[in-house]
C-alpha cells in the first residue's frame, strides 16, 4: 500500500472544503442545497466521505494530524450547510417580505453653506476677537473726510482721482460722496465717537475701479485692525500680527516686515507671512500716523496706535485653493455647496 | 522702475550678486517686481512707492544700495565747455502760471550733429526698456533715468517768435504731440507755448512741430519743475501717461533741477558736437526747502519697541543724506533733510527711515498685550443669527454686486422710493447703480445657476442697500441710508418664503410682550398681484415700521430671467430687528399639567383673513393657548352658503397651575367662539 504525504491529504481536504462552500452559497432554493448536501456530506458516496478512506493511507505518524485536519474540514462544510439551509428557508418566509434594501437612497436633507469669504471672515474676526479686538461696521457710502482726509489723503493726492474710485453722481453739498475704497473710515468713525484704549477690525466691503481678472475684482473684503493705547510699538504689532497669522494657520509662522508707503500710517510696512515654505503677502501695516490721530481729535504725544489691513479674498482664496477670485462672486451652487 | 546694473554700477560698488543686492533692497523698501538678463547687462525692475521719487533714477537707488552695503556714491559733477556767446541773445523765457510751473531753465546748443546714439547709451537704454531714437532725445532720457528730473529737447529753428511762455492750456486749444496724434486741452493742464501755440505739453509730451530730427543742428534744452497736478490732468485726462509725468506727479528732486540741464548739455556736446552758449536761461523761483526735523533720542526706541544707538541713528541718517544741525537740546538732534527726501519732514519720518534701513528684522515679535475682553455687538449677532438659520434652512450664502444696472435698480424696492444712487465709473460694464433690494441679484444668481444647469439653487445674502436721504437728514451714520438687509430666493410658493421668513424673526427672538407682527397683503414687483405680503413690527414707544416682504416672483419677471417653476422671495430688514437679540428673555418654565386638545370649526364670510381669526382666538385665551393650529380651510355652498369659508382649528389649551378640567377647557373654547363672533363675525358650525 503506498503512503499517503500529508500534505496531499491537507490539500485535498482544502480544495473539498472550497468547493462545499461555493456550492452551498450558490445553492438558492432547497432542491439545489439537497444535491449540494449529497454531493459533499453524503452518507455513502459524498465526497468528505470518499476522502475520510484515505485517511488509513498515511503513515501512523502523520494520521493524528489527518485525522485533525479531517474533523476540522468535516465542522466547517457543515456549518456552512447549516447556514445555506438557514437562507433558503428564510428567502421564501413571510417575516423578511418587509426587509428593506438599504442601499436604497435616503430622505434627503438639504444642508445650507456659508460662503466662504464669510467663513474666512468670521474666522479672522474670531481670533481677533481672542486678542481683544471689538469687530465694528460702517457705512460703505462715505464722505471725503473718512475715506481721504482724516487719513491724511490731501485733496491733490492721486488716490482721490475721480478714475480710481466710485464718485456718486450725486455729493452732498459741495462734499462728493463715493463707494468707500477702504474700510479704514469704519476706524476714524469710532475713534471720532470714542476714546482709547481702542482695539477693533473693522470689515466689509470696499470697492476700488479694477477689471475683473484672477487677482482683482472691483468689490472685494477687507478686514483691518487698529489698536490705539499709550506705549504702544512696531513690536506689538509684529507681535499681534505673529499671534494671528500662527493661529490662522494652525501652527506657530513667522512673519516679517518690509517697508511700504500708506499716507495713514508711518513707519508703514508689507507684512509676509510664512505659509507653505514661502512668504506670502498677508496685508500693509503700520504705525497710526500722527496726522491721523490728530484728525480724530487724539494726542499723538500720549497716545500711538498701530493699524493693519488684510484683503480678505486673497487669504480666502489661498486657504480653499480658489484660483480664480471671480468665483466667489459667480454664485454658482456647485462651488457653493462645497463650503 | 527699472534699473541696469552696469550702470548702476557707475555710482556705487555693487554686492557679489544681484540677488544678494535685490534682496537688501527688497527688505529696505524697494520692492523687487523682476530680474532679467539683456546681453551683457542685467535688468531689475523694482517696485518704488508713490513717496519716494527719488529712486525713480539709477542715482537714487545708487545711494540707497551704498547706505545699505555701506559704501561710498560717487555723482558725477558735469561742467559742460560753454561757448563765449551769451545764452540770452536766443530765446525769452516767460511763466505766465507760476502756481503750475514755478521754475523754468533753458540751455541753448547750437550746431549738434543729432545721428545715432553710441552703442553703449543704446545698449544702457535697452537694458531699462527704452528705444534709441537719436543721440539728442536718448541724452535727455538717459539722464532722467540718471537722476529722475525729465527733461526735453526742443529743435529751437521751429520756435516760433523767440519766446517760449509757461502757461496754462486754453480750454479746448489743440496739440499735436510728438507721438503725432492730436489732443484737446483744458486749462487744467500746463503747455509750453511758443509765441504762436504750444510746443509742448508740460512734463508730459513734446509737440511734433518741434522735435529734434535729423536736420536740427540748434537745441533749446528744458529742464523745469511742474505742478503733479496740472501733469497729472494732462496724463491722466488725454492718457498720456510718460516716463516724464510719471515722475512730475511724484516730484523730482529740485536741485536736480540744474544738475540734469548740465548733464544733458555736457553728454550732447560730447556725443553730437556743437557748442554750448554761455549760461542758462532762467524763469520764476526755485522751490525747495530744506526741512529741520527735531528727533529725540528716545523716540525711535518708542515706536519700534527696540532701542538703536545712538550713534548708528546718526550714521544711517548720514548716509541717507541728512545733516544734523547745531545747537540742539543734549538729546535732541535737528536734522535737515536732503532736498531729494521732500518725504520726510517730521520726527517719524526720521524714524521711519532708520527702522528701514537698521531692518525690521530686529523688531521684537513676542512681546504681550494685555487682556481685554469683548463682546460681538447686539448687530453682528443679529447677522449671525440670521446666517444661522438660513443654512439651517438648507439655503447656500450667496454674494452679489452691490450696483447694478440701471433697469435691475429700477424694480422697486420695499425699502423706499428715493431713485438708485448711480456711480462713476460703472463697477462692472453697464453696472452703476447701488442697489436699494438685494432680491433682484439674487433672482439673477437663482437664473445664473439654471443657466448652468442647477435649478435648485436656493440663495439667500445678507448686505446692505443704498437709500438717498432727504437733504435734511442727520448723516452722523453715513451720508445714505444703509438698511441692512437679508434676501432670499428659493423654488416653491409663498408659503415657502413665508415660512423662512417667519423663522428668521422667530430666531431673532422678534416675539413677546410689546412686540406684535402683522402680515399684511401689498402689491409690490418683482412679486406677481395679489401673492406677496408685507411684515409690519409695532412694538412699544415704536412707530409702527415695515420690517420683511415675501411674496412669490411673477411670472414676467420668472420668464425674462428663464426661471422655470414657482420662485418665491423674501427680504428682511434685520437692522429694525437688532433690539430683539440685545435683550435676554428668561425661560419660560414648561407646564408640569396636562394638555387638553379641542377642535373648532370656525364659519366666517369670505373676506376675513385667518390672521384676523388667529388674532382673536390669542385675545381670547392666550394664557392658556399653547398651540393654535390651522387644520382646514373648507368651502361648501350648500352647507356654509355662498361667501361662506370655514377654519377648522386645533387648540391646544393647558395651564401652568393645574391640570384643566373638561368643563374649564370647554368655558375656553366659549371664551373663543364668542371673542371670534365678536371680532370676526365666525360663529361656531356644530
Amino acid at each position: 500500500m503506498t503512503i499517503v504525504p500529508l500534505d496531499t491529504f491537507r490539500a485535498e481536504l482544502e480544495r473539498l472544503r472550497a468547493d462545499a462552500e461555493a456550492a452551498m452559497d450558490a445553492a438558492a432554493d432547497e432542491v439545489a442545497l439537497e444535491a449540494a448536501r449529497i454531493d459533499f456530506l453524503g452518507a455513502k458516496s459524498g465526497r468528505l466521505k470518499a476522502i475520510q478512506k484515505s485517511l488509513g493511507g498515511l503513515a501512523a505518524a502523520d494520521k493524528p494530524a489527518g485525522g485533525r485536519h479531517f474533523n476540522e474540514a468535516k465542522a466547517a462544510v457543515t456549518a456552512c450547510f447549516e447556514a445555506a439551509q438557514a437562507r433558503v428557508a428564510g428567502a421564501g418566509s413571510e417575516c423578511r417580505l418587509d426587509a428593506i434594501d438599504v442601499t436604497l437612497p435616503a430622505e434627503p436633507v438639504r444642508l445650507g453653506h456659508m460662503h466662504p469669504i464669510t467663513r474666512t471672515i468670521r474666522r479672522v474676526q474670531e481670533i481677533m476677537g481672542r486678542l481683544g479686538f471689538e469687530s465694528v461696521d460702517g457705512p460703505e457710502v462715505e464722505d471725503q473726510w473718512h475715506n481721504f482726509e482724516a487719513l491724511a489723503i490731501p485733496a491733490e493726492h492721486p488716490a482721490r482721482d475721480p478714475l480710481d474710485n466710485f464718485y456718486l453722481a450725486v455729493a452732498r453739498g459741495a462734499d462728493p460722496l463715493l463707494l468707500r475704497s477702504q474700510t479704514s473710515t469704519v476706524q476714524i468713525r469710532v475713534m471720532e465717537n470714542r476714546e482709547p484704549p481702542l482695539r477693533i477690525v473693522s470689515l466689509g466691503r470696499v470697492y476700488r475701479p479694477d477689471t475683473a481678472d484672477a487677482t482683482h475684482y472691483p468689490m472685494f473684503h477687507q478686514v483691518e485692525g487698529l489698536l490705539v493705547e499709550p506705549g504702544t510699538t512696531l513690536a506689538h504689532l509684529k507681535s499681534v500680527l505673529r499671534m494671528f497669522a500662527s493661529s490662522f494657520l494652525g501652527h506657530a509662522v513667522n512673519v516679517r516686515f518690509r517697508p511700504s508707503f500708506f499716507p495713514f500710517t508711518e513707519p508703514s510696512v508689507e507684512v509676509d507671512m510664512e505659509w507653505g515654505g514661502r512668504w506670502v503677502e498677508m496685508g500693509g501695516a503700520g504705525m497710526i500716523d500722527p496726522a491721523v490721530l490728530e484728525a480724530v481729535g487724539y494726542d499723538p504725544d500720549s497716545v500711538t496706535g498701530f493699524a493693519f489691513g488684510l484683503g480678505v479674498e486673497r487669504i480666502a482664496a489661498r486657504r480653499y485653493g480658489v484660483e480664480d477670485i471671480r468665483d466667489f462672486y459667480r454664485n454658482d451652487a456647485r462651488f457653493l455647496r462645497q463650503f | 522702475m527699472i534699473i541696469s546694473t552696469n550702470w548702476l554700477a557707475d555710482y556705487v560698488q555693487l554686492p557679489g550678486t544681484v540677488d544678494e543686492m535685490v534682496e537688501r533692497l527688497l527688505m529696505a523698501g524697494l520692492n523687487h517686481e523682476s530680474t532679467k538678463p539683456v546681453g551683457q547687462d542685467v535688468a531689475v525692475e523694482l517696485e518704488v512707492t508713490s513717496n519716494r521719487p527719488d529712486c525713480l533714477g539709477h542715482i537714487g537707488v545708487a545711494r540707497e544700495a551704498a547706505v545699505l552695503f555701506d559704501r561710498p556714491l560717487h555723482v558725477p559733477d558735469p561742467r559742460p565747455l560753454e561757448g563765449a556767446g551769451p545764452v540770452s541773445g536766443s530765446v525769452a523765457v516767460e511763466i505766465h502760471s507760476p502756481e503750475i510751473c514755478p521754475w523754468y531753465t533753458a540751455r541753448v546748443i547750437r550746431g549738434a550733429r543729432v545721428g545715432p546714439s553710441p552703442s553703449w547709451l543704446v545698449d544702457r537704454l535697452a537694458t531699462v526698456g527704452v528705444a534709441s531714437v537719436n543721440n539728442v532725445v536718448d541724452v535727455t532720457n538717459y539722464v532722467m533715468l540718471e537722476c529722475g528730473q525729465p527733461l526735453h529737447a526742443f529743435d529751437l529753428a521751429k520756435i516760433r517768435g523767440g519766446r517760449i511762455i509757461v502757461r496754462r492750456a486754453e480750454a479746448g486749444e489743440s496739440f499735436l504731440a510728438i507721438n503725432h496724434k492730436a489732443y484737446t486741452l483744458t486749462e487744467r493742464m500746463c503747455v509750453i507755448a511758443d509765441a504762436e501755440r504750444p510746443v509742448a505739453l508740460a512734463g508730459v509730451m513734446g509737440g511734433a512741430d518741434t522735435e529734434i530730427g535729423a536736420a536740427t543742428t540748434d537745441i533749446l534744452l528744458e529742464s523745469a519743475q511742474f505742478a503733479p497736478l496740472a501733469v497729472r490732468a494732462a496724463a491722466r485726462g488725454l492718457s498720456l501717461a510718460s516716463g516724464s509725468s510719471y515722475r512730475f506727479e511724484r516730484g523730482p528732486d529740485p536741485a536736480m533741477v540744474e544738475w540734469a540741464s548740465r548733464r544733458a548739455a555736457a553728454l550732447i556736446i560730447e556725443l553730437a558736437g556743437g557748442t554750448l552758449e554761455r549760461g542758462v536761461m532762467v524763469a520764476g523761483k526755485l522751490a525747495c526747502e530744506p526741512a529741520s526735523i527735531r528727533l529725540a533720542a528716545e523716540r525711535v526706541g518708542e515706536v519700534l519697541g527696540v532701542d538703536i544707538a545712538d550713534a548708528r541713528q546718526r550714521k544711517i541718517l548720514t548716509a541717507l543724506g541728512f545733516v544734523e544741525e547745531r545747537g540742539g537740546a543734549l538729546h535732541d538732534h535737528r536734522w535737515r533733510a536732503p532736498s531729494w527726501r521732500r518725504d520726510c519732514w517730521r520726527e517719524i519720518d526720521l524714524v521711519e527711515e532708520i527702522a528701514r534701513v537698521e531692518g525690521y528684522a530686529r523688531v521684537p515679535e513676542d512681546v504681550a498685550i494685555s487682556a481685554r475682553p469683548v463682546e460681538l455687538s447686539p448687530r453682528e449677532r443679529t447677522v449671525r443669527r440670521v446666517v444661522e438659520v438660513l443654512v439651517s434652512a438648507g439655503l447656500c450664502e450667496a454674494m452679489t454686486r452691490s450696483v447694478v444696472t440701471e433697469s435691475v435698480a429700477s424694480i422697486p424696492s420695499p425699502w423706499g422710493d428715493a431713485a438708485p444712487l448711480a456711480i462713476s465709473p460703472p463697477l462692472v460694464r453697464g453696472a452703476d447703480r447701488l442697489r436699494r433690494s438685494l432680491v433682484p441679484s439674487l433672482l439673477e444668481a437663482r437664473s445664473g445657476n439654471v443657466a448652468v444647469g442647477v435649478e435648485d439653487a436656493d440663495v439667500f445674502e445678507i448686505a446692505r442697500g443704498y437709500l438717498a436721504r432727504p437733504a435734511a437728514a442727520d448723516v452722523s451714520d453715513g451720508p445714505v441710508d444703509e438698511p441692512l438687509l437679508a434676501g432670499v430666493v428659493v423654488g416653491g410658493d409663498f408659503f415657502r418664503a413665508k415660512g423662512l421668513c417667519e423663522a428668521v424673526l422667530a430666531g431673532l427672538g422678534v416675539t413677546g410682550p410689546g412686540v406684535r407682527l402683522t402680515t399684511r397683503p401689498i402689491d409690490l414687483a418683482p412679486f406677481a398681484a395679489g401673492r406677496a405680503a408685507e411684515v409690519i413690527l409695532d412694538r412699544a414707544g415704536q412707530a409702527s415700521e415695515r420690517v420683511a416682504v415675501v411674496g412669490e416672483v411673477a411670472a414676467v419677471t420668472r420668464d425674462r430671467l428663464a426661471l422655470p417653476g414657482p420662485v418665491a422671495a423674501a427680504e428682511i430688514r434685520i437692522d429694525k430687528l437688532v433690539f430683539a437679540i440685545a435683550g435676554e428673555r428668561p425661560v419660560v418654565r414648561p407646564s408640569d399639567y396636562p394638555p387638553v386638545q379641542r377642535d373648532v370649526n370656525l364659519v366666517v364670510d369670505e373676506g376675513v383673513p385667518w390672521g384676523s381669526v388667529e388674532s382673536a382666538i390669542r385675545g381670547a385665551v392666550e394664557p392658556f393657548l399653547e398651540h393654535c393650529r390651522l387644520v382646514q380651510v373648507w368651502r361648501d355652498a350648500e352647507r356654509l352658503g355662498t361667501g361662506r369659508k370655514s377654519f377648522v382649528v386645533a387648540l391646544t389649551l393647558r395651564s401652568t397651575t393645574g391640570t384643566l378640567a373638561g368643563d374649564e377647557a370647554s368655558r375656553l373654547v366659549d371664551l373663543v367662539v364668542a371673542e371670534c363672533g365678536r371680532r370676526v363675525g365666525a360663529v361656531l358650525r356644530a
